[in-house]
């Protein structure tokens, strides 16, 4: 023995070990990390099936009845073949669904039913108490077996505590250990998913102990005290050879039925006993932990059991064939052999077993009596307003209390007479009758609701009958009368030889009877009922999970929707605010807001099925539905069924026949090419006549009055209606459609916030209507429109879709004609421009004027058709040649038509005007009105050369300054010369001034188009480059040069064209210019005689 | 792994599972039932006690052949409850 305060504080030590890592793995969580996300924590969470029951029982059972305790798990084992296919089915549709509990998946299954979630609720509540009373009843007395030296009945604790009052003993104090401990681990705060990683952590980390503790036990045992397996063995038959059947099968206590009814038990225990099904389905964070868990936990079990039969067999042999403590022969045996610490470490590994297993089975119990008992009555007195959600997780934490205390009670009332294995096996044929309207609702589509309850109720009113009376009678509760005469004395009454079938161990005769009647009226009452429609959607969620839904589900919208934030109220009063934001954050994550900040009428159903989801994971799956039809009753919304516009097919993400069909004839329409008008209407007969609209129009925007005017209409006619115009604002629905370019879409007419639309819809009786843009390249020209008269809201997503897509083709329409004109326009500019280009070559020079000694050449290329750029060779009849270049800024229509003008202006003045300087300012002052207006300038350069004299006369008008090439002095100089362009200044003094030029001399004028070209790094050709030119190849002819200079200019820019108009004259003196000249100065003067 | 042979190791896996059925229980254990030790353990001991294992070891193997196959595995190719039967 060991004192009582080492065992207690090690206890509590190892508690705080727990806490720390369900903590732990509750802040990892939190942080993103899950620390059970794994699968070897999955399958040690799976070992909370061995629960003290295992711990101890085991070897009690081993010792008194003999080897059909191993069937607890070798059911499991088998079962685990089906895993991978029952198991796994039942998570996918959980987790789909949101399922918290056993008792929420059978009521989700059979369409939701309250009903069935409370009557599972109460049947589980009544099969597990016995279950939780085996654990308080193992935990006391270990405690007590390892503190007190002799056992003495209701001594216990008190020895220690003697201020205990009378009724408390040390499985009370157990009690609410244990429950403080399942409402620390499983309700701490309120969570909007139902799983608890914390609690799952600290079950793991306890089946790890559990079979630690066990093995070295029983190694101890098995290969400490004795030699092996065979020894124990050999020792037990030479001693109690009568007691050999205890290592047989087929004996009086394990008859053959009997071991067939608890693998089969055991089977379906180890699915449906809530715990298990919350750790399995539940807590399960993927799926594909199934796979290692399928044989890992079938291997935890095998080693948990491999010393069971020899640490029995040793025990009878130390206690001398006294079987009546055999449950605690494992604790028992180091105690006596004086190994108290191997004692310890077995009280805390069956400690352990007990506690997981209370922990877990009271946080699922009490969800299960929250969801499915209490709710019902919240909800019924739930006043609007008010957060429920502190009062949730407060009633949480009393069922968890609840649970564990009515465990309590049956323990003390019960309990003591009873074998830990007894108690176990009345819970297994309890979870047995779940399996039924488990597993047919999973593989059969008749199943029904009706079907399910019946068959429930029927199995454990039996089990009740036929399990827990004979134990009340056992207890001395119950008049042993009942078991001997039957009820009411009829003999076919018998509990235990129910309608007189006898010869049957209890567990068969009652798993025989409960599952006959469950399973008979599951099937019979299935097959005489039909499923509700809301039956029906389930039993597709259900049976076919894997198939996901072909083609989409019946349309419905909400009337009077409520908005989101409305939607996120009702949750955070279930569910916390911090944890609604989030869900809805979450949710609306990854869809599209409207410009309101609100959901399109479309997303609204889906956000109802959202909320009602998020509460069925914190609150189940038939309360969150009654809490959003209350909800939705309360505000006067209502689900209705949308008119399916489309008529009997049903849409998929293809568009549909009609779709398509409309969308066709109206592409049809727009590239026939038929007239603006002509189009317009056809598309809307097309549209009006598939989809029976009551009217539709197009109004498109008039630019010059900024309204929208009806360009087409079909349907009935208004005054008010069709053909009144929409001014450009927010008032109206049109206007905003235009405005915002999306979509307005008015399902219910009853519900516009626009006064003004209001009114004239309640007058034209329209029930529902939408607008569309009409745009072309995103922006938009008009709006598109159609108004029902005949139904609320037609338009479905599809529909809206397929609307947006037609005003797109009354866009396409609408610039298809607009192109039209435009080209149109474009041709005959283009015609014109190109007669502007003739007649403006046709005004540059054509021929050379022939001036003895003196070689010309000019070239003049305009950047577009038309330029502004002008030279001229203008020779009198003095002899006189002048050379005129210049360049009006621009080159379009205008600046040609000033160069004509200054061409016509020079060649009318320059026979009359002499020196350049008078030319110049004359243009001036001609030119400056014309100018002024047209805001254009010119820039000219005016040379006049006398051949006689070899003189030049020159003036500019601020034009870039020739280049004049010297040739005997071997240098080039530019002509520069005072001026303002032409244009600026009314009367400007222009500067004038002279030269003499000599044998060889070339004289280069240029506009700026050549100094400007630009290369692709930005930099210009420039002057030095021209001058450079120049001055190597001043030798060239001047048509050569020419050529040279554009061929560099082209080279430089790297383009074939230019920018800027570009005009060149050359003018070069040959190198007998005396003679030529003074010949010519004879023949003129002979002749004149 | 083709979906033929996927599909082979899911009937195989269902013949398993009812043979373990089969084998643990009565009549298939009367077999061993019988007052014979070997090597110093009854027998019927020593049959479940190495049945168990074996069936661990039979799950084990179709679990790891059956994961990797689940991941070309389409979830619609799974079978419909008529198959399974």
């Amino acid at each position: 023995m060991i004192p009582v305060g080492i065992v207690a504080s090690i206890s509590l030590c190892y508690f705080g070990l727990l806490f720390a890592v369900a903590y732990y793995a509750d802040r990892q969580r939190e942080r993103g990390r899950s620390l059970i996300d794994n699968p070897t924590v999955y399958s040690l969470s799976l070992a909370v099936y061995c629960t003290s029951w295992t711990f101890y029982g085991s070897v009690g059972r081993a010792a008194t009845s003999g080897i059909d305790f191993l069937v607890i798990f070798l059911g499991p084992t088998l079962m685990a073949f089906s895993w991978w296919f029952l198991l796994r089915k039942m998570v996918r549709i959980s987790k789909e669904q949101k399922i918290v509990s056993i008792a929420d998946f059978i009521s989700s299954r059979y369409g939701k039913s309250a009903t069935l979630g409370a009557i599972v609720t109460v049947f589980a509540l009544l099969g597990i108490m016995p279950y939780i009373a085996l654990q308080l009843k193992a935990v006391s007395f270990s405690f007590e077996l390892l503190t007190v030296p002799v056992i003495q009945d209701a001594s216990g604790i008190k020895q220690y505590l003697p201020a205990l009052p009378e009724t408390v003993d040390t499985a009370f104090v157990v009690a609410i250990l244990l429950g403080l401990f399942g409402v620390l681990f499983g309700a701490r705060h309120l969570d909007a998913t139902e799983r608890h990683e914390g609690l799952v952590a600290a079950i793991a980390l306890e089946s790890l102990l559990k079979i630690v503790a066990f093995l070295m036990v029983g190694l101890f045992i098995t290969y400490g005290l004795f030699d092996g397996f065979a020894d124990i063995v050999e020792q037990f038959l030479t001693r109690f050879p009568e007691r050999k059947a205890l290592l047989m099968l087929d004996t009086s206590r394990v008859p053959y039925p009997s071991w067939f009814t608890l693998t089969f038990a055991a089977m379906m225990a180890v699915m449906f006993l809530p715990r298990q099904f919350h750790i399995m389905v539940i807590e399960n964070c993927r799926e594909e932990h199934i796979w290692s868990a399928m044989w890992r936990f079938p291997a935890y079990m095998f080693l948990i059991n491999l010393f069971v039969i020899p640490i029995a067999l040793a025990g009878l042999l130390y206690m001398d064939g006294n079987a009546a403590s055999a449950d605690f022969f494992i604790l028992q045996l180091p105690l006596a052999t004086g190994h108290p610490w191997l004692a310890l470490i077995v009280f805390i590994g069956g400690f352990s077993a007990a506690a997981g297993m209370v922990m877990v089975e009271s946080v699922a119990l009490s969800t299960m009596i929250l969801n499915h008992l209490l709710m019902p009555i919240i909800l019924k007195l739930y006043t609007r307003g008010g957060n429920l959600s502190r009062l949730l997780i407060n009633l949480k934490r009393l069922g968890i209390m609840f649970v564990i205390l009515l465990g309590y009670l049956y323990y003390h009332f019960l309990g003591e007479s009873v074998a830990l294995v007894n108690i176990g096996l009345i819970s297994f044929i309890a979870a047995t009758q779940f399996a039924p309207a488990v597993i047919g609702g999973l593989y059969w589509r008749g199943a029904t609701h009706r079907g399910a309850s019946l068959g429930l109720i029927c199995g454990f009113v039996l089990w009740f009958y036929t399990l827990l009376v004979p134990s009340f009678v056992e207890s001395g509760w119950l008049n042993s009368s009942i078991i001997e005469q039957g009820l009411f004395g009829i003999n076919l009454l018998k509990p235990t030889a129910l309608f007189g079938l006898s010869g049957f161990d209890l567990w068969t005769h009652s798993l025989f009877w409960t599952l006959f009647a469950n399973i008979g009226c599951f099937v019979g009452i299935s097959i005489l009922t039909i499923p509700s429609s809301a039956e029906k959607e389930q039993i597709g969620k259900f049976v076919d999970v894997y198939h996901k839904p072909s083609g989409r589900q019946q349309h419905h919208r909400i009337t009077k929707a409520p908005s989101v934030i409305e939607f996120v109220d009702l949750m955070a009063k279930f569910i916390g605010i911090k944890q609604s934001h989030a869900a809805i954050a979450e949710y609306l994550g990854n869809r599209e807001i409207d410009e309101k900040g609100s959901l399109s009428e479309h997303e609204l159903p889906q956000l109802k099925r959202f909320t009602e989801l998020t509460l069925a994971g914190s609150v189940g799956a038939a309360p969150a539905r009654i809490i959003i039809d209350n909800y939705l009753a309360a505000r006067g919304s209502h689900m209705e069924d949308v008119f399916n516009v489309f008529g009997t097919v049903n849409l998929s993400r293809a568009a549909s026949r009609e779709q398509l069909s409309v969308l066709y004839e109206a592409a049809h329409v727009v590239s026939s090419g038929a007239n603006l008008q002509t189009t317009l209407d056809e598309i809307l007969m097309i549209f009006t006549d598939q989809f029976k609209f009551d009217l539709c129009v197009i109004r498109i925007l008039d630019e010059d009055r900024q309204t929208l005017t009806v360009r087409s209409q079909r349907g009935m006619t208004s005054k008010h209606f069709g053909e009144s115009e929409r001014n450009l604002n927010m008032e109206t629905f049109i206007g905003e459609t235009f405005l915002t370019n999306q979509v307005s879409v008015i399902n219910d007419s009853d519900f516009t916030t626009k006064p003004e639309t209001a009114k004239i819809i309640r007058r034209e009786g329209i029930l529902s209507f939408a607008h569309a843009p009409i745009a072309v390249e995103g922006e938009p020209i008009g709006v598109l429109s159609a108004f029902s008269r005949s139904a609320k809201g037609i338009f479905t997503e599809e529909f809206v879709e397929l609307f947006r897509n037609l005003a797109g083709q009354v866009g396409i329409a609408w610039r298809n004609a607009q192109q039209t004109d435009r080209l149109i326009t474009a041709r005959e500019q283009q015609r014109e421009l190109a007669i502007a280009k003739d007649i403006q070559l046709g005004l540059l020079p054509t021929s050379i004027p022939d001036v003895p000694g003196v070689q010309l050449a000019g070239i003049c290329v305009p950047a577009k058709e038309v330029g502004g750029d002008y030279y001229d060779y203008l020779l009198h009849e003095d002899g006189r040649l002048d050379l005129v270049i210049a360049d009006v800024s621009g080159h379009n229509v205008g600046a040609a038509l000033i160069m004509a003008e200054t061409r016509t202006m020079i060649r009318s003045r320059s026979d009359r005007a002499g020196n350049p300087l008078e030319i110049m300012q004359e243009l001036n002052h001609f030119f400056y009105d014309d100018l002024t207006r047209a805001e254009l300038f010119v820039t000219l350069f005016y040379l006049q050369y006398r051949p006689e004299t070899q003189q030049a006369l020159y003036a500019s008008a601020g034009h870039s300054p020739p280049l004049l090439w010297h040739e005997k002095k071997n240098l080039c100089t530019r002509l520069d010369c005072e001026g303002l362009i032409i244009g600026v200044k009314d009367s400007f003094p222009y500067e004038q001034k002279s030269l003499h030029m000599e044998a060889g001399d070339v004289l280069l004028l240029y506009t700026d188009g050549v100094i400007e070209a630009e290369n692709s790094q930005g930099d210009f050709f420039g002057e030095a480059r021209l001058t450079k030119l120049l001055e190597t190849h001043s030798h060239l002819v001047p048509q050569e040069l020419i050529d040279l200079i554009f061929e560099q200019v082209r080279i430089f820019s790297g383009r074939h064209s230019f920018h800027d108009d570009v005009s060149l004259v050359v003018m070069k003196l040959d190198h007998n210019i005396e003679q030529a000249t003074s010949a010519k100065l004879a023949d003129d003067a002979e002749k004149i005689s | 792994m083709t979906p033929h042979k996927v599909r082979q190791t899911k009937e195989a896996w269902v013949i398993f599972f009812i043979l373990g059925v089969v084998m643990l229980n009565f009549p298939f254990l009367h077999i061993f039932n019988r007052d014979v030790l070997f090597f110093g353990i009854p027998l019927i001991i020593v049959y479940l006690f190495v049945g168990w294992p074996v069936s661990i070891l039979i799950i084990y193997r179709f679990s790891v052949s059956l994961s990797r196959k689940t991941h070309i595995e389409d979830d619609d190719t799974e079978q419909t409850p008529e198959d399974r039967t």
